[in-house]
Parts: structure tokens; sequence; C-alpha cells
């Protein structure tokens, strides 16, 4: 398979051809078989509801069609990690969780679930955040995060830091990883957001604080890259992350931003609070590992505004 | 009332609190509504006369329980007393086991050992021991211990075993559950307590709340001077034994003619199981019980107010006001529990006001243990001190309290927990976070961390720039309340750099105000 063998030669996912066997390769591995140098896209959309920004950034990159296909299951892993209601934007927003389900499924989706090990207690948090049910209304699996015989063991291929770890099976074992952050300040990395939130697709994040969080946090992207990364921004939590204490936390934005390249997508995240990318140490990492471009000079953005 | 549907609404009543107890003690994922719980418990006699003395009821429930009793003998024991109907049951499991249903004979009362044993805890109690002695010998808290320290676990093992069976059907509604298991010490001491009564149970039905139960004592003690008794219609009986077969608390004294109220657990077993139809309810409201009924020989076995029985209360009465003064004296100077607390880190939750106050009025019953959605409360072994023998404690290294959560005080029964308005709760403060930061996984690998900053909920734990381009936990004491989130948290080893001491008395912070965040944007709605 020529795609493949060129993937791999870029360094993008750095060797385990096994492993990547398993999954089809990044959007951006495509483009790469023209012999053209790679070019992220990011959709950048503001001033609407978040069911019309997703909309409208879905439509700019090449329709829901795109990313998920006929028959395909996907795990979608939204922001689940506080026992906080949506007001206080400590979690993905339950609205927008529930408008990609349903997107899903008129692809043809053959399941949407969806599941994070938050850092509260898991009934708590899926039941406050509103994403339990938002998820299940929309037709979804809402799958327990916190029950260890479901995560297996595996090696991280490109992982300098970290090199094995116990990673969900829905993350493992879906066509389809949708990557469903909300943009939060954070008390330890500066920021989280797309990179970031997939911290909670693995078992032990005691790990990652132990052996140099941010190194652990790009190694993470060379087992699995997200098929597509939306980033809720519309009222982020711009101090006191990443649990918050009021929604006097929170500036409403209205934004959102969609990308296949979640170190671009998280270079343009941390402007938006303010943040040099170089700066948030993960990102300059995932950078210098080519797992994506925070050089947002390099991406094609696309801006639209609902207004 | 015939005998049927008066052992028909004993047998409903009692299945109601037992399942309902049940259900609420061995909930492993938090299903069962707060309310089953808290007032299935409320109506407890001990857990009644408890929240008395801590002034959270008016023991409503302990008066109508005497006055029932007072009226119509020990129904209590058989209709609402969960280690009452779970003898029973296990007195009836043991019967098929061994496929018939032993007789259990006419044996005089174990006078003397009741009183030993009841006196020994009125006067413990005096003493200033409520906490720890209600806490053993409470037949509700005994239950209670049963079924949320070792029937859950088994339980939530069995709910393990067959989540599979869900997920084929491509159903969630089952998940899988850490089985919360508590310390060996505490399993140690409930497992022996469970061997002891499901023994005697098997062996001599209600034995044990006619010998060792304080609540069974006093109940008998108002029972034996009831208005209404079960008797026998000595002109009818002809002393077929058919009640003795169905009799459990060994009470029905054939020869005699005479039902012991003091140790009738009001089951009416007998009524319907005698082919004459000669046992039923009789007024007998005099003074002196018994004295008009029963021999000589079994006045004397029975041993009820009698002169020198009123000498004796007296002077009980007496020496408990000494015992009292002379216990309280003692622990204030030697220190009694507060002593054993010097170098613990035991911490009791948010709404109990102080370890002192929490361990004189806890019974132990671990409904609030089996109620914790973290399950940061956890049984406490010698962590208190032996004063506080397996009352809850909230164990950082299991969970962190729910900054949101008031579960344990919504089900408290006894006024052990107060029911602290949710921004109330949310200032006290039941600890202070102590910040190593030689220790911090920042300063020791010099790398990002903040896990202690990221779970504060109040942000008494911010961070500060540090060395390259790093963050470093800064504490700042006054905010924190000792919720445990930081110390759960952190990654440090081998030991934590951020642990929570606790506060042998409770108090609040000031609650941080904020203005409310400006956009950190520079260069329009799209900087990039």
């Amino acid at each position: 398979m020529n795609t493949r063998r060129e993937f791999l030669k870029t360094g993008l996912a750095l060797g385990a051809a096994v492993s990547l066997g398993r999954w089809p390769a990044p959007a951006a591995a495509e483009d790469r078989a023209s012999g053209a140098p790679p070019r992220s896209r990011l959709a950048a959309v503001r001033d609407g509801t978040r069911a019309a920004m997703v909309d409208k950034a879905l439509e700019a990159l090449g329709g829901i069609g795109a990313f998920v296909q006929a028959g395909q299951t996907v795990c979608l892993k939204p922001n689940i990690g506080w026992d906080a209601p949506p007001e206080r934007g400590a979690n993905t927003h339950p609205e927008l969780v529930g408008h990609l389900v349903r997107r899903c499924l008129e692809a043809g989706a053959k399941s949407v679930s969806v599941f994070d090990n938050p850092c509260d207690q898991w009934q708590l948090t899926y039941e406050h955040s509103g994403i339990e049910k938002a998820a299940r209304d929309a037709g979804a699996r809402v799958v327990n995060g916190k029950d260890e015989s479901l995560y297996r063991e595996v090696e991280i291929p490109g992982g300098v830091k970290l090199k094995r770890a116990l990673v969900h099976s829905l993350v493992l074992d879906s066509d389809v990883l949708l990557n469903v952050p909300v943009l939060k300040h954070h008390s330890g990395t500066g920021m989280t957001a797309a990179m970031k939130n997939l911290m909670g697709v693995v078992w032990d994040r005691g790990f990652y604080h132990q052996n140099n969080l941010h190194q652990a946090i790009a190694d993470f992207l060379t087992l699995r890259r997200p098929t597509l990364n939306v980033l809720d921004a519309y009222h982020p939590m711009v101090r006191n992350g990443p649990r918050g204490r009021t929604a006097a936390d929170l500036i409403e934005m209205r934004t959102l931003l969609v990308s296949t390249d979640p170190v671009a997508l998280d270079a343009a995240a941390a402007k938006l609070l303010g943040l040099e990318p170089a700066k948030v140490a993960y990102i300059r990492i995932a950078d210098e590992m080519k797992l994506g471009t925070m050089d947002l000079t390099q991406v094609e953005v696309l801006r639209f505004s609902l207004a | 009332m015939p005998g049927g549907r008066l052992k028909i609404l004993r047998v409903a009543a009692a299945m109601i609190v037992f399942s309902g107890l049940t259900a609420a003690f061995v909930d492993f994922r938090g299903a069962v509504p707060v309310a089953v719980g808290h007032e299935l418990a409320s109506i407890q006699l001990v857990p009644s006369l408890v929240a008395l003395v801590a002034g959270t009821g008016l023991a409503v429930a302990a008066l109508v329980v005497l006055g029932v009793t007072l009226l119509v003998g020990r129904v209590y024991c058989s209709a609402v007393c969960p280690l009452g109907i779970f003898q029973d049951l296990v007195t009836r499991v043991a019967g098929w086991i061994r496929g018939s249903r032993r007789l259990l004979p006419y044996r005089p009362a174990r006078t003397w050992l009741r009183q030993v044993f009841f006196w020994g805890v009125v006067v413990a109690v005096a003493a200033g021991g409520a906490g720890l002695t209600l806490s053993l010998a409470d037949p509700y808290s005994i239950f209670g211990r049963l079924m949320s320290d070792l029937v859950r676990p088994v339980v939530t093992l069995a709910n393990n075993a067959v989540v599979g069976i869900g997920t084929a059907l491509g159903s969630e509604a089952l998940y899988r559950v850490a089985p919360p298991w508590p310390g060996v010490g505490v399993l140690a001491v409930t497992a022996a307590m469970g061997v002891l009564l499901v023994g005697l149970a098997a062996w001599r039905g209600r034995i044990y709340c006619n010998t060792f139960c304080p609540v069974g004592t006093l109940l008998g003690l108002v029972a034996d001077r009831s208005a209404l008794r079960l008797s026998l219609n000595k002109s009818a009986c002809r002393k077929c034994g058919d009640c003795l077969q169905v009799c459990k608390a060994q009470c029905i004294d054939l020869r005699a003619g005479t039902i012991d109220s003091s140790r009738c657990v009001a089951c009416y077993n007998c009524i319907g199981a005698c082919p004459e139809q000669g046992i039923g309810y009789r007024w007998r409201w005099s003074r002196s019980p018994q004295a008009k009924v029963a021999p000589p020989a079994a006045r004397a076995e029975t041993a009820v107010a009698s002169p020198p029985r009123r000498a004796l209360l007296a002077a009980t009465a007496a020496s408990l006001v000494a015992v009292s003064g002379a216990g309280r004296l003692l622990a204030a100077t030697v220190g009694g529990p507060a002593l054993a607390l010097k170098g613990s880190r035991a911490i009791c939750p948010p709404g109990a006001g102080g370890v002192d106050r929490f361990l004189d009025r806890c019974t132990a019953c671990h409904l609030c243990v089996s109620a914790c959605p973290t399950h940061v409360l956890q049984p406490a072994f010698l962590e208190y001190g032996l004063a506080g023998l397996l009352r809850p404690r909230l164990d950082y290294r299991a969970a962190f309290c729910n900054f949101d959560c008031r579960k344990c005080a919504e089900v408290c029964p006894d006024g052990a927990i107060d029911l602290l308005a949710l921004a109330q709760k949310q200032v006290t403060r039941i600890g202070v976070a102590e910040l190593v930061v030689d220790k911090c996984i920042v300063k020791t690998k010099g790398t990002d961390c903040a896990a202690c900053s990221e779970h504060c909920p109040t942000k008494a734990v911010e961070t500060v720039p540090f060395g390259d381009n790093l963050r470093l936990p800064q504490l700042n004491p006054d905010w924190c309340i000792g919720c445990g989130a930081c110390e759960y948290a952190c990654p440090a080893q081998p030991t934590k750099a951020i642990t929570v001491v606790g506060r042998l008395v409770h108090d609040q912070v000031v609650r941080r105000v904020q203005e409310k965040a400006t956009d950190p944007r520079r260069g329009g709605a799209f900087p990039f």
C-alpha cells in the first residue's frame, strides 16, 4: 500500500506498522501521496450556536461524510472531567456532543460510543455534565470509563516517556476517533484543548504526571491521532482551570474550531487564551515530533462568522 | 383481629423495612434514593434517641416505639428492627438447610445475663462512651455494618460477574464497580459479629435479642407492662406444643400456661399455629406485671419489678450520675478520645462539627459509607483511636470529598452529620492541606504537574511561575477546606507532597469572591 509506506516515511507515526495497520491512515496521509507538502486545515467559526458552528465547520472541511463512513464505529471523546453543570464550562457542552452524535449516525455510523475517564466521581460527572443524557438521547452508547477491564495495555510506538499505557478499548477498536474537547485554562499545562483531552482515554493519568506531563501528552498522539478534533470554545474557562470555581471564570467567545490536526488546533486554541503556542510545552514538543504543526502560517485557516 | 391477619401485617411491615434498608446499605452504584435509607433508619430506636440528644430530632420515632411497645409488646423487634428480621431469615434458612424446623422448647429467661449487658451499656453510655458503646450494641447499626461492609462487596462482585450479559445485549445498564471492601481490621470486627449472630440465630432463634441486645432488653422491660399481651387460654390449651414449633423466642411456658412478654417479639406465629385458637391478645394492664398470672417460680426467674429491684433502680440511677461525672472527668484529664487523636490524621465528614462531637453521636451504621458516591468515607479501624472504632472517616488514599455533595448528611439518621446548606458545606473546613514543595514533582523532576491545583475546588492551591517555563503549586491555607482532592491527586512518591491534616473542631473559611474574568485574546476574534 503506497500511501501507507509514504505515510510512514514522513515519520508521522514513527514506526509500529502493526498497530497502525488496524486503522485507516489519517486524511493528511492521503494528501502526501500526491507529493504535495502536507497542509493542515482548520475551520474556525464564531457567533453561532454550537450546532450551527459545527455544521458550518464540517461543511467547509468536506462534510461529516469525509470523516465518518457508513458502517463505521465511532468513539466520541468529549471532556467529561468534572462534576459540574454545563454553565460552568468545565466539560464539553452536551448540546455539541448530542449534535455530533446525530451527525455521525446520519452519516451511517454503525455505532457511536461516548466515554471519558473523569477526575471526579464518574456517575456524578456523566450525569451533571448533561452529556450522558444528551448523548443517549441522540442515540449514542455511553460507556463506563472507570472500568479497568475495558482498558488494554498497548505499546505507544513513538513514545519518548509514555512507552506503554492502558488505553480504553473504544479508542483502540473504533474506526473513527472523534476528539471533542472544551477550551480551558489549566493550572499545570497552561491550557487544555485537543491533545490534553486525550489524557482521558488512558487508565493511569498519574503516570503522565510522574513522567513529564507535556512529553507524555505528545507521545500519545503516536499511538492514535484523532480522525477529527472539534473544540468547544463557546464560553472558555480562562482562569482557575481545569476545574473552575464559578461561571465568573468563563468569558463568552462563541467560537468553535475543527481540524484533523490536533497540534494546529491547540496552537489556535492557545491564541484564543492569549498564549503563545510555543510556550505551551506539549504543543511545542508535538510540533518538534512532527505530530502536527503549531505554525499557524503553515495552516490553511478557514474563517467564518455566523453573526 | 385474627392471628393470621396480624402476622400478615407484621410480615408486610418487616419486608418493607428490611428490603428498603438492605437496598440502601447494599447499593453499590447510587441507585437507591437517599430518602429510603434515611427514613427507614430514622424510625429505628437508637438513632432516634441519639438524634434527640444531638438536637436534630424530637425522638418521635423512639416515643412511638416505646408507646407501641407499652400497648402491644415488642412489635418493633419483629417488624421494624432490621437485625431482628435478619435473624428470622437466618432461622428460616437454617431450617430449610436442616430439612426441618428445630423445635425450640421453653427456656427460662437468662435474666442475669440480660441485666448485665443492658446495664453495662447504660453505664458505659453514661460514662461518656455513648458512641463506641452504641456502635457495638445498637442492632440497627450492627445490621447496617453487616450489609455495608460484607454484603455490599459481595453483591458488587456478583454484579461484575454478570456485566458481560448486559454488554452482549448491547446495553450499558450494567457496569463494573470496584468491590468496596473495608480494611482488614474493620472486616474482621464486622465478620466476627456476623458469624456470632448467624450462629446464634441458626441455633436458637432470637436468643441474641433476648440475651445481649440492649434494645431488646429495654423493650422487654416495657413490654412486660404492656396493656395488651399475647396470652394462652389455659382452658383451651391441650399442650400439643404446636406453638412451640413456631416460636423463635422460647418464651411460651406450656407447663405454667404463660407467655413471657419480656421476651415475646410479637411475631404472631403462635396465634395461627394453635389448633384451639387458644392464643391471642388479652388486656393485662396492671402496674405490677405478671403478678397475677405468673407462678412464684416464674416470677423469681424473670425478676421483674419488686421492692428490692426498685431499690436497685434507684441505686443504679444514682451511680449512673456518679459514673457519668467520673467518666467525663477522666476524659477531660486523661484526654480520652482526643488523646488518641494526637498525631492521628483521621478526618470526619463536613457537618460532623468536629471529631469528638462526631464520635459521641455516630453509631457506625455505615449508611453514609454506602451512600458516599466517591467512597472517600471508609469505616475507621483504629485511625481515630480505639474510641472511634468503626466510625466513618475520610480516606484520601481512596478518594476525595466531592465539593457539591452532601449525601452523607442526607442519609445520616442520628444527627452525627448535620445537613448543612450546600453553600455552607463548601466553606466548612474539616482539615487543612500542608504542602511540602521539596517533595513536589515540579521540583524533584523538573516537569510540570499541578495535579493538586487542578483538582482543588476552591483554588486554595494555585500555581506560580517556576524555573524554566514551569509552574509550581502554591498553597493559600485560608481557602482550604480539607476536601483531600489535592492529596488524592498528588502523584509524588513515596510520600505525597501535599497532605491534609484534619481539624479536631471544624470551622469555616471565607468564601472567595472573584470578579468576572476578562477576555485574554490579543488581536481580534480570531487571533491567528
